[in-house]
């Protein structure tokens, strides 16, 4: 099974319409990797997350996780495999507790018929661990989201797909407006869960978010792979000048 | 040095904002809490200013007037968290309350009973499939479906009032009057307020009804089915509107067009008074029947002051109003 790469695209391709949003993708994501997605806007990268998650399928290409051909038919069962979504803006409702929005969907059950009946003294208890080990302090995990920062926020989303046991991480553009801090809180705690075990594909057009920590990256432009490029052989600059202009320049 | 700051932060602590900014996460712990005051405010008031207000009498007759709304308030509370309005349910009030009638007239009390209730989820259905489906908001949808109601009944009857002449089980079971004033549907609003509380904090259901109120687009990203939930939602509003208006008709014995005229407005006020936010993902159940019982002290208490009875209606929108105001400040401390 090590062996074989975590995630391996071939061939896909997504249109919407008139517009080729993803043509003829291949590229893999190995074991434990921190793969930084790269490209402008409207390069296809919230395709390719939208795809690999499950939210639709390609129109063609194959599919493998695990070494297995996967089909899926939605991001529930995509979840259930192991690949969990952190979006920028769509993971924690703002107005409820930190530990309803850190099982919602996945609620602990202590009774099932005729209703469904929270754990809730699991539910505190597993939350506070997962959150206190993440490094945040709150008073209690009955305290709403939005008394936490836009870097917690994304942490506790990371901490959660590490909780559910995650093993590809999909982070869309996870730092957009943060603060310097935040971005090490954040970066902390995808390093954490890369530690793990996890894979991550961490999506973002802006080079800097995510040099520190990747191990390499794939760079889109206009549905197309225009570049892969390990870490070591490539500046964050150049990697920028090949974004800008759409071409691979060999330095 | 150390200590200077520490007697700031206690003196601070003995301050009315401290005092507020303290009981804060109190509150949000306990969102019933502000509703429980304005009860305990109102209920002293009329106390002292209505001298036959605190008697067994009155107070039993209140909380007859206060189960049948609050039954209604509950449905409401339950579909406002999830992000929903029901204009309709004065329409499903009064037209459940005369199908009743019709159909009791002919067949057992208990038949009619729950045919009503069926119809009632079924009217609640096509709410929220309109509502869901055709993405239009729920509160023109349930403006259109309480008017359809109400002219529905209107044309059925021409107006005239139906005299109850069935079987007396579901009046007995509903709302036969004990002794003291007191009745079953004292009873069936207290269970009903306990239970459907219980169903919003401690089940899994529950959290769905948070969630799908709090952010849908969140909600169905973690795998809520959301409409799922505000479609059930809308038909349980629904069917607490029926049985609200088969308990009148129980009370009464006739049924009447103008019956449960304004009551949508009633409950969503009971609602709001209660604490829950208009745009979803935050209210009690508790708290909207505590709203219930407020709306029936103001209007009975008003009328044991000597006040003339038209004022009811300001006064309820006073305290509203005030009760918005208060719930808002409340959740920005604890937040």
């Amino acid at each position: 099974m090590q062996d074989s790469p975590l995630v391996k695209m071939v061939n896909i391709s997504k249109r919407f319409g008139k517009v080729q949003a993803l043509k003829d993708l291949s590229t893999t994501v190995q074991h434990n990797e921190i793969l930084g997605l790269l490209g402008d806007n409207g390069a296809g990268k919230s395709t390719l997350i939208k795809v690999l998650s499950g939210v639709f399928p390609p129109d063609e290409g194959e599919l493998y996780f695990e070494g297995k051909r996967i089909n899926f038919s939605s991001p529930r069962q995509a979840r259930r495999m192991g690949i969990e979504t952190v979006h920028q803006t769509l993971s924690l409702i703002e107005i409820m507790s930190i530990s309803r929005n850190f099982f919602l969907g996945r609620e602990p059950i202590t009774w099932r018929r005729p209703i469904a009946i929270l754990d809730r003294s699991k539910m505190d208890k597993e939350c506070k661990k997962a959150v206190g080990g993440i490094g945040i302090k709150v008073r209690s995990p009955d305290e709403s989201v939005s008394v936490l920062s836009g870097g917690e926020r994304q942490a506790v989303s990371i901490g959660r797909a590490m909780y559910f046991g995650a093993k590809l991480l999909l982070l869309d553009e996870p730092l957009a407006s943060l603060s310097v801090r935040e971005i090490r809180v954040v970066h902390e705690q995808i390093k954490r869960a890369n530690e793990s075990g996890a894979s991550v594909i961490y999506i973002t057009h802006n080079v800097y978010h995510v040099y520190p920590i990747a191990h390499r990256f794939v760079i889109l432009d206009r549905g197309i792979k225009i570049a892969e490029i390990d870490k070591k052989d490539m500046k964050p600059e150049a990697i920028i000048e090949v974004i800008a202009s759409g071409k691979m320049v060999k330095e | 040095m150390k200590e200077k700051e520490v007697m700031e932060t206690q003196r601070e602590r003995h301050s009315l904002l401290g005092f507020f900014s303290a009981t804060g996460p109190v509150i949000s712990k306990y969102p019933a809490l502000g509703a429980l005051i304005a009860f305990i405010a109102i209920f002293v008031t009329f106390s002292i200013i209505a001298p036959k207000f605190l008697t067994l009498r009155s107070l039993t007759g209140i909380f007859t007037l206060v189960s049948e709304l609050g039954i209604i308030a509950i449905g409401e509370a339950f579909l406002m968290i999830s992000g929903e309005f029901d204009l309709s349910v004065s329409g499903v009030y009064a037209l459940g309350g005369a199908l009743f009638v019709v159909l009791a007239n002919s067949l057992p009390s208990f038949l009619a009973f729950i045919i009503v209730l069926g119809v009632a989820a079924f009217i609640g259905y096509v709410n929220g499939m309109i509502t869901l489906r055709g993405g239009i908001p729920s509160f023109i949808t349930t403006l259109g479906t309480m008017m359809v109601t109400r002219g529905i009944l209107l044309a059925a009857t021409g107006g005239f009032s139906l005299a109850y002449k069935g079987d007396t089980f579901v009046p007995m079971i509903l709302s036969k009057l004990i002794g003291h004033g007191l009745r079953p549907s004292h009873i069936w609003f207290i269970a009903l307020a306990l239970l459907f509380s219980f169903v919003l904090t401690r089940t899994r259901y529950g959290n769905w009804v948070f969630a799908a109120g709090g952010n849908k687009e969140i909600a169905r990203t973690m795998g809520v089915n959301t409409d799922s939930v505000k479609l059930r939602n809308f038909m349980i509003s629904a069917v607490m509107a029926a049985l609200a208006g088969c308990m009148a008709i129980s009370r009464f014995k006739f049924a009447n067009v103008a019956f449960g005229k304004g009551y949508e407005l009633e409950a969503i006020a009971s609602v709001v008074i209660g604490g829950t936010s208009l745009f979803g993902g935050y209210g009690t159940i508790l708290g909207a029947a505590l709203g219930a019982v407020m709306v029936g002290m103001i209007r009975i208490g008003l009328v044991l002051a000597g006040a003339p009875g038209y004022l009811y209606q300001a006064f309820v929108g006073a305290v509203l109003i005030t009760a918005a105001i208060i719930n808002l400040r409340i959740r920005r401390t604890s937040t």
